[in-house]
This record gives structure tokens, C-alpha cells and sequence, in this order.
């Protein structure tokens, strides 16, 4: 009796393992790697989260990568090489740390020369690790934390301005942008969600508004996944005296602020998104209606004023059908880095890839100072937001004035 | 701790495929061999596997720590928790912790968080059976103190408030530091080891006086007490066995994926994650949580794969993304439908039929 249920134990094991085994292509290891990459296309892998709560964005994301590769092949592969195409090989992150770490280890496996990704900072977190580990580059497209290059890692980079550049440039706008209007910012109210993105945002903006001699209101943080009315903290803000409220939140969250000061209708001068998920979004116009109106947002973005983004946006809106995102530009941003180092290095061996992206110059389709090209930490040195303004139900570029669209208008709907 | 262990070292005489007359085994060696012979066959897996697989056989090691730790307290138990992020996020901030800010190998700290895990279960435990919380009130008030520690946790300084700690890379690999190359085959074995032994002890926890005492109580609280047992002593034992075990998942967690915040350590999720296998597995049965947290933990991997290069008659599925999330749910509602003693539950039923 007992030795039967241990054979049937046993077969259930064997079972198991072959449901666990069948998952997966053939066994191989780090020398498969090389041979994956030695033959076939270039390989360059997509890490983004095509499932779950951040679909939208992952899906928009891996497009715009795939429109990179795409505008590669057509222009005839990479000519180093003999003009060998190039392919996207494609991660679902599902927006968690541990599956964005199984699946880099597949994609590297698979013969990936560099990595893009992935949305999210704590799976970004998990993916420069395993980057770091089997050495070959991962170049961020979107990952707002700072704290990635506190960690001197050699094969990590970043096309997107971080959290604290483009925190520090939106206290820095916001004092220009009001003393040119005439009505100089004295006091800033600060809205923020709780985790590391709006904390480390809020941060940011108190310690360069500081420098710039600006007086901080009440800093209130809320928790962007459980929370279902701004009200109490926007009639907070109109107790405080502030002439400015600052809100660094998700789209949902943001929305809601959105609603919540239209009905209390604090006396406020502006309302300053800071890397705010919302208030550049065609979606927020649509959404918000006039309530969104003259709402500021300072952020990265697709540089509107270059004709070849506009050309990729058109292209894009026609293959997908719906309006291609900045995160989709920055992810191929991201691939062109990768494609270009190839290129230029004539070789697939990431060692040699990884070379070529530190000492690289790429010209971006997003706002930048000049072309990507990386800090000695891996931080992308020309990366520089934008300020945009949603203008009679658009979102415009109104500043810095070499980027800007149209000009800002520094006031909010409510007040004269 | 203080469970009695037998030795489990057992080999059936006659060469392999006879099964014929092995002696009948007591059933905790019979689970101990059935335990070991697992083990065995799982020491070669690593090597077999793609290193990509690798990663998910480790993930689901460390699934089947936090199932087993669940079962103990809510499957043996019966105190049905739902705030196991709590004991998962203490051990994984204790040992991040120590390790971060004073250089304490993840071992020790390992241990460390299974102590301050226990003690935390007790605190939490005490309260709730002092005040006579039952059932739903029970689960609810467990899940709100994972969420008030969640919540500590984001606005203190000292645990890096909403950021975090990643785990500082080392040159080399080391296993006092428990920190080897990306795919190396050392983290699947240490995993394997630490879910082995809580296993075993879960074994012996179940065939030990406490284990008896406590399955009384659950099945019938009033008798067990009319009876003498001493039911506070016994529910806060097996609470504080519960909560060390998942202490040792967290802690784990943090070395193999380096990173840990507040919402991968005390996040809802990590709670849902810790029941989910077990209620597919078998709840209260010794082998539900591993069989569940291998189909938990593979079934992401499998369905991707599958809609990566799907068979023909699937064609319509390639590149779709989110299967996984639809399974797991078809998956969940007929187990809890057909079989509401899991899969482990409904053959050991059968068997005894």
C-alpha cells in the first residue's frame, strides 16, 4: 500500500516536471547565448508591461520599439555587419519585479545584445541586475528613480530625464514662467502620491525650490491605489494660502485632483503637474473636459517641434489607430541607442555593444539639450523635459521657448 | 521549534520497481521518505533546465515556502489568515535591513526575521484570541495589520520609506553573503534546502503533540478546551511557527531578486500569493502546498511560452498577452467549484475511499 502511493507519487513528480519542463525552448547556457547571437538577426529585447494594470503604456511601449527595428531594417540592417536585420525579441514584465526578472534572463538567453524597458521602477530596479550580472546593456526608456545609478553599474543607461531633473526644472520654470507673467510664485502646495515616484518627486522640487527662494506649503501625500476623493486634501491646500498647488501623480489619482479642485476651487495662480501621469495626456483632455483646462505639466515628451517625430506619430497613429505615446518614442529612442552601438562596434558581443553606447551620440525624437549621450554613470546627459499646457483641449509645449508651441498662459480657469 | 523529529532516512528494501512487501511506514516517515525521495529528484533540475526556467523553478521554491508557511496556521490551524505579507515583509526588511545598514550576513538576518516574525505573529495573535476574533473578523483583522506595517514601513526613515533597500552585488559569489552569478544553479539549491526543511517541519509539526492539539482545536475549539488543552499556548505556537517560516520566504526573496519595497514586502498580492496555492493544492494536507505553488508558479511561464509560438489550432492567440491572468482565474473557480479540498485533498479522499 505505501510503497503504491509512493509510485504514484512518483509519477505525479514526473509529471510535473514535464508540465514544468515543456515551457520552455531547448536547454541552454551562457556559451547558447553567444551562439544565439553569432547567427540570425540582431537580437534586441523588449522588457515592458503588456499585461495588467499598465498594459496600455507596455503595449505602446514595445510598438515603439517595434517601429525602430522596423525603420532599421528598411533603411538595410545594420551595414557593419553585412547588413544583418534586426529582431525584437519580447518580454510581458506583467508589472512585477520577479516575472521582469525571469523573463530578461529569457531574453538574454535567447541571444539579446541589449535590453529596453520597462515602465517601472521597481521592476527596472530588478532588470539592471540581471543586466549587470550577465553583462550586457540595458538602456531605460522609462524609469523615473534616481536611485538605479546610486549603484555604479556598468551596463545600465537611461534615455528619459530622472525624477530629480525633471522635478528641478519644473520649480525652476515655475518661477520664470510667473515672474514673466506678472504674478511671481511665493507659495507652493505640494500633492504627491505616496510611493518612491511622487515622494522622491516632492523631495526634488522642495529642495531646488529652496534654492530658488520659494516659500513651501503643506506637502500631502495619499496612497494612489486606495484612494477615492481628493476633496479633503484640495480644501486643505485652499486653507494654506498658497498661490500654487504641485501634484507628481498617476493618471487616475491625478484625475481625481482634477475633480476635486474644480469643486473646491482653491485660490490658486496654477496648477503644476511635476512628471505628472496625467495632465499631458490627449486622454486627460478627453477625460477632464474643461475642467483640465490651462493645467501645467512639466515632464518628458515627444519633441513636437521635430518633424521626424511627427512623421513616426503619423505612422504610428495610421498602423495602430490610436495616438502614439511619449513613452512609445522613448522606447525607440531606446532601440535606435542599441541598433546604432551595434553599428558602430560591428559586433554583436555586449561587451562591445556596451562600449559603443558609453561613448555613442543619438539623436533623440524627444525633447532633449542635444543628442543622447551618457553621463559616466549610464545617466542620459541631454535629457531635459518640457513644460506643456493643455491649451483649448490640446496639449501644447509653452516652455523652455526653443521647444515651446505656443506660450504659456499663467492662470487657471476659475479666477480672473 | 520544539517539534520532535523522527529520523526520516528510510530505504525500501529490494531493487528498484519491486513493490512488493516494503514494511508499512508510520505515516510522518512515510512523508518524510516521499519528502526525501522529492528532494533527490529535484538536485539535478537546475542543470536540465534553461536558465530562464531556472529562474521560475526558484520562483516557485519560494511559492511553496510561503504556501507551507500559510498552512500550518490556516490549513492546520484553521485560523484563517489573510495578512501573511506581514511575516513575508518582516523577514524580508529584517534581513535587507541588517544587511544594508550594518553588513549582517542574510543568514543571520534571516533568522533575525523569523524572531522578530514570530514575535510579531504572537503580538497580533494574542489580541485576536483574546478577543475571541473568529473567521471572516479574523482574516480581516490580519490583513489590516499587514497593511498598517505596509503602510510603517512607507513613511519610516529607517526602512528607506517608499523606496526601499537593493541588496548591495558582490565581486565573485559567496554563500555566507548568499549571493551567486545571475544563473547560477546555487540559489535553485538553497531554496530547495530551505523549502525541504520547512517541509519536514511541517511534517513533524502535523504528527507532534502540538500538531495534534491544534487540528483538535481547530475541528472542535470548545471540546478541545473542555478537555484541558491549553488553547492560547498552542494557537500563538502555531501562529509563530506560521509566521517564521514565511519570514524565511521573504528574506530569501530579497537575496535572489536583490530589491525589495514596501509593496513587494507587504503588499495585498503577497498575501493572495501565500494562499492561492494552497487552496488550489489541498488546504491543510502536507503536499497541496507544493503541487499548488509548481502550478501557480509554472503557469505564467507555461501560458507564455505557449503564446509565444502556439500550436495551429491556437493561431489566434500569438502575441496576445494576459492568457496567464485568464487561466489562473478559470483555474482558481473550478478547483474551489469540483474540488474544494484542492487537488492533494480530493485524491487523498479517493485513495481512502
Amino acid at each position: 500500500m505505501s510503497a503504491r502511493k509512493l509510485i504514484v507519487a512518483l509519477g505525479a513528480c514526473a509529471l510535473l516536471a514535464i508540465v514544468a519542463g515543456c515551457g520552455g525552448s531547448a536547454p541552454m547556457g551562457a556559451a547558447d547565448a553567444a551562439g544565439q547571437r553569432d547567427k540570425g538577426p540582431v537580437k534586441i529585447g523588449a522588457l515592458h508591461p503588456v499585461s495588467g494594470s499598465n498594459a496600455v503604456d507596455g503595449l505602446q511601449m514595445r510598438r515603439g520599439a517595434q517601429l525602430a527595428v522596423d525603420a532599421i531594417n528598411a533603411a538595410g540592417g545594420i551595414k557593419s555587419l553585412g547588413g544583418r536585420k534586426v529582431e525584437l525579441v519580447t518580454g510581458d514584465t506583467q508589472g512585477k519585479a520577479d516575472i521582469g526578472q525571469s523573463e530578461a534572463q529569457r531574453l538574454i538567453s535567447a541571444g539579446a545584445v541589449g535590453l529596453v524597458g520597462t515602465y517601472q521602477s521597481a521592476v527596472s530596479t530588478n532588470v539592471a541586475v540581471v543586466a549587470e550580472r550577465n553583462r550586457v546593456p540595458f538602456v531605460m526608456d522609462v524609469t523615473a528613480t534616481d536611485t538605479i545609478f546610486a549603484r555604479g553599474y556598468r551596463y545600465v543607461f537611461r534615455v528619459q530625464p530622472g525624477s530629480k531633473v525633471i522635478a528641478t526644472a519644473a520649480a525652476q520654470y515655475l518661477k520664470q514662467v510667473s515672474e514673466q507673467s506678472g504674478k511671481p510664485v511665493h507659495k507652493v502646495a505640494f500633492l504627491h502620491e505616496q510611493s518612491d515616484f511622487g515622494s522622491g518627486a516632492a523631495d526634488a522640487f522642495d529642495a531646488a525650490a529652496q534654492q530658488l527662494g520659494i516659500a513651501l506649503g503643506p506637502n500631502i501625500s495619499y496612497d494612489a491605489a486606495s484612494v477615492s476623493d481628493l476633496t479633503a486634501q484640495i480644501t486643505q491646500v485652499k486653507a494654506s494660502g498658497a498661490d500654487v498647488l504641485a501634484i507628481a501623480g498617476y493618471y487616475r489619482d491625478s484625475l481625481l485632483a482634477a475633480k476635486a479642485i474644480a469643486s473646491v476651487k482653491p485660490d490658486l495662480s496654477a496648477v503644476w503637474g511635476v512628471s505628472n501621469g496625467a495632465y499631458d495626456q490627449p486622454k486627460f483632455v478627453s477625460d477632464a473636459g474643461q475642467l483640465g483646462d490651462r493645467y501645467f505639466n512639466t515632464n518628458y515628451h515627444y519633441d513636437a517641434t521635430n518633424p521626424q517625430t511627427t512623421a513616426l506619430r503619423e505612422q504610428y497613429q495610421r498602423t495602430f489607430g490610436d495616438p502614439m505615446r511619449t513613452g512609445a518614442v522613448l522606447s525607440y529612442d531606446a532601440v535606435q541607442v542599441i541598433a546604432q552601438a551595434v553599428e558602430k562596434a560591428g559586433s554583436t558581443d555586449p561587451e562591445k555593444v556596451r562600449d559603443a553606447i558609453a561613448a555613442g551620440q543619438v539623436a533623440p525624437l524627444t525633447v532633449g539639450k542635444g543628442p543622447i549621450e551618457f553621463a559616466g554613470n549610464g545617466d542620459n546627459s541631454n535629457a531635459a523635459p518640457v513644460l506643456m499646457q493643455v491649451q483649448g483641449g490640446q496639449v501644447k509645449q509653452v516652455y523652455p521657448p526653443e521647444k515651446a508651441e505656443s506660450r504659456p498662459e499663467y492662470q487657471v480657469t476659475w479666477r480672473p | 521549534m520544539t517539534a520532535t523529529m523522527n529520523s526520516g532516512a528510510i530505504t525500501i528494501a529490494g531493487p528498484a520497481g519491486a513493490s512488493t512487501k516494503a514494511p508499512p511506514l508510520r505515516p510522518a516517515n512515510r512523508q518524510f521518505a516521499i519528502l526525501a525521495v522529492l528532494v533527490l529528484l529535484a538536485i539535478p533540475l537546475p542543470a536540465i533546465l534553461p536558465s530562464a526556467q531556472g529562474a521560475v523553478a526558484v520562483r516557485i521554491l519560494i511559492f511553496a515556502l510561503m504556501a507551507v508557511g500559510w498552512n500550518i496556521m490556516s490549513g492546520f490551524g484553521g485560523m484563517f489568515s489573510f495578512g501573511h505579507a506581514a511575516y513575508f515583509g518582516v523577514g524580508a526588511y529584517t534581513s535587507a535591513y541588517l544587511l544594508v545598514k550594518h553588513n549582517v550576513s542574510p543568514w543571520i538576518g534571516m533568522l533575525a526575521g523569523m524572531v522578530v516574525a514570530a514575535a510579531v505573529a504572537v503580538i497580533i495573535g494574542y489580541f485576536s484570541f483574546r478577543y475571541k476574533l473568529q473567521g471572516a473578523y479574523f482574516a480581516l483583522a490580519t490583513f489590516a495589520f499587514a497593511e498598517m506595517l505596509r503602510l510603517i514601513v512607507t513613511s519610516s526613515k529607517f526602512a528607506n520609506k517608499s523606496v526601499g533597500f537593493s541588496v548591495p552585488l558582490i565581486q565573485g559569489s559567496s554563500l555566507w553573503k548568499l549571493q551567486f552569478p545571475a544563473d547560477s544553479h546555487a540559489y535553485f539549491w538553497v531554496a530547495l534546502v530551505l523549502a525541504g526543511a520547512a517541509v519536514a517541519i511541517s511534517i513533524a509539526f502535523l504528527h507532534s503533540r502540538a500538531g495534534r492539539y491544534v487540528t483538535a482545536i481547530r475541528d472542535d475549539e470548545l471540546a478541545a478546551a473542555a478537555l484541558g488543552t491549553p488553547v492560547m499556548r498552542y494557537k500563538l505556537m502555531t501562529v509563530a511557527l506560521s509566521a517564521a517560516i514565511t519570514a524565511v520566504a521573504g528574506a530569501f526573496y530579497t537575496q535572489y531578486y536583490l530589491f525589495v519595497n514596501p509593496d513587494l514586502g507587504f503588499g495585498s498580492a503577497v498575501s493572495i500569493q501565500a494562499i492561492v496555492p494552497v487552496v488550489i493544492g489541498g488546504i491543510g494536507t502536507i503536499w497541496g502546498p507544493i503541487v499548488g505553488a509548481i502550478i501557480v508558479g509554472s503557469l505564467t511561464d507555461v501560458t507564455a511560452t505557449l503564446l509565444r509560438t502556439p500550436p495551429d489550432f491556437l493561431d489566434f492567440l500569438k502575441g496576445r498577452s494576459g492568457l496567464d491572468v485568464v487561466l489562473y482565474a478559470v483555474l482558481l473557480i473550478l478547483i474551489v467549484r469540483l474540488l474544494p479540498k484542492g487537488i492533494v485533498g480530493t485524491i487523498a479522499a479517493r485513495w481512502r475511499r
